[in-house]
């Protein structure tokens, strides 16, 4: 997996610069890969336009394990719960993987800032 | 004595559960009568039932890339909520000709608990599956808006008790084994176990091709998926062919077309006969496959597609009565392991599977569901 090549964005070390959407996105991909690791995810390019239900076809309990990926990752600096309460049908249906980096570069800008 | 009118949606695991519980409420010396699609409840009850009709739309075939919240939004847009401003009508007539004591409304025939409400009548809430009672939506208040306003317009928007969750009763064909600790929505939530009754088949089946020499493992997609189950079926069938099992590959459409020797593909089977013989089930998660499985003491491979499966498939694993594969992406080889694995008496599958059953058998089922409902 290439996201150990990327340094990690770890709470409380970092400036605002280090944390980047790319980063991010390296991270939650390697979530998401070690979360369908059986099923090979091979020759799915995980990207910031990569749909949760249409691409991934993620099921909740995917979600619930997501969720406690990324609390483990960024500890409570990043609201997954809040995150998917704020959408509507149509936009859940639409979440993509850019939303969820979006999310958290936001919440670790806000928390690094203090 | 008293009557009872059970409204139900044109879904088999909807109504065959109603008619344990009405024969039980029959023996009794009460009443019953469906209010349905005609056609389709009629087929299930039987030519001797009392059955009003009730307009319906048709649940055109879902693909098997409808899934998670799209497949909600098809379910409910193109569907329910269609389905329960056709029924409004027929279950107005059929209240206003059989004057029931008590209406028991399915989860998904809305209607019955719009109609009953609106006319005054007491109206308790079948829930077949167990899925509605764990507030699955209680993480999206966006989208649990969404139905419930859409719920309230088709009683004119004046609001009123949850068509779905009846507050004089909900009758849950789930045990607690099943369920797991959850918070229930109300106190009468009636755990009542499945309502399991012989029911006539249709289906022949060749006895004579069961053996004993080796287990026998049922794969069925129930009644309301055949579409979105080709690409599993054959690498299910492909999987077996593989293991020292006989097996039997309920394919409705017919779109496997070489299996190895020791898989026996038909189109229909008498399910209920066929589970005392059978030692694993490979299924949808559909809440009455997989109860009808548990309460046999069969193990389960559980590969929910969509709609409450999830949810269900989630239970079967807590349980401990099965492992879960992914419905689009498991290939032969995730499912012959997922098959020996509960197959393996000593994960303990079989065991867990056992010990729901008993709790189901326990619970009571349709002669305790007609206790309930002959106290409302």
């Amino acid at each position: 997996m290439s996201v150990e090549t990327t340094a990690p964005v770890t709470e409380g070390q970092v400036t605002q610069d280090q944390i980047t959407g790319e980063a991010v996105l390296a991270e939650i991909s390697g979530m998401l890969r070690v979360l369908l690791d059986e099923y090979g995810l091979d020759d799915v390019e995980i990207t910031m336009a990569t749909k949760f239900h249409e691409d991934l076809e993620l099921e909740s309990i995917d979600l619930v394990s997501l969720s406690a990926d990324l609390k483990e990752r960024y500890g409570n600096q990043v609201n997954f719960a809040e995150f998917i309460a704020g959408f509507d049908l149509e936009e859940i249906i639409a979440m993509t993987v850019g939303q969820l980096v979006d999310h958290v570069v936001v919440s670790l800008r806000e928390a690094a800032r203090g | 004595m008293s009557r009872f009118l059970f409204v139900v949606p044109p879904l088999v695991g909807h109504v065959n559960p109603t008619i344990g519980v009405a024969a039980e409420l029959v023996s009794r010396g009460h009443e019953v009568a469906w209010a349905g699609h005609h056609d389709a409840i009629g087929k299930l009850v039987g030519p001797d039932a009392r059955v009003f009709g009730c307009a319906s739309p048709e649940l055109v075939p879902r693909g098997s890339d409808l899934t998670g919240p799209a497949a909600f939004r098809f379910l409910w847009q193109e569907f329910l909520l269609p389905l329960g401003e056709a029924m409004k009508p027929g279950v107005r007539t059929a209240i206003g000709a059989f004057r029931p004591d008590v209406v028991v409304a399915d989860q998904q025939a809305i209607a019955g608990g719009l109609v009953a409400e609106e006319l005054g009548v007491p109206w308790i809430t079948s829930a077949t599956t167990s899925a509605e009672l764990v507030d699955p939506l209680a993480g999206m208040p966006k989208v649990k808006a969404w139905l419930a306003e859409r719920i309230d317009a088709l009683r004119g928007g004046h609001g009123g008790p949850d068509p779905r969750m009846s507050p004089h009763g909900v009758l849950a064909f789930t045990t607690r084994e099943l369920l797991g600790e959850v918070d229930l929505p109300h106190d009468d939530v009636w755990l009542v176990g499945p309502s399991i009754v012989p029911r006539p088949s249709t289906a022949d089946f060749p006895w004579e091709w069961l053996t004993r020499d080796a287990p026998t493992v049922l794969v069925t997609l129930g009644t309301a998926n055949a579409d979105a189950g080709h690409r599993f079926l054959a690498q299910a069938a492909q999987a077996l062919a593989r293991l020292d099992v006989r097996a039997v590959l309920v394919d409705p459409d017919s779109s496997l077309t070489e299996v190895g020797d020791n898989v026996l593909v038909r189109r229909h089977v008498p399910q209920l006969d066929l589970l005392p013989h059978v030692d694993a089930v490979v299924c949808h998660a559909g809440h009455n496959t997989v109860c009808e499985a548990l309460w046999h003491g069969v193990p389960l491979v559980v590969a929910p597609i969509r709609d409450d499966q999830p949810i269900v498939a989630g239970q079967v694993v807590d349980a401990g009565a099965g492992v879960r594969v992914r419905f689009s992406r498991a290939t032969s080889t995730h499912l012959s392991d997922a098959v020996t694995a509960v197959l393996d008496e000593a994960n303990g599958h079989r065991k867990a599977a056992a010990l729901v059953g008993d709790s189901f058998r326990a619970a009571g089922g349709a002669t305790r569901a007609a206790d309930h409902l002959e106290k409302v």
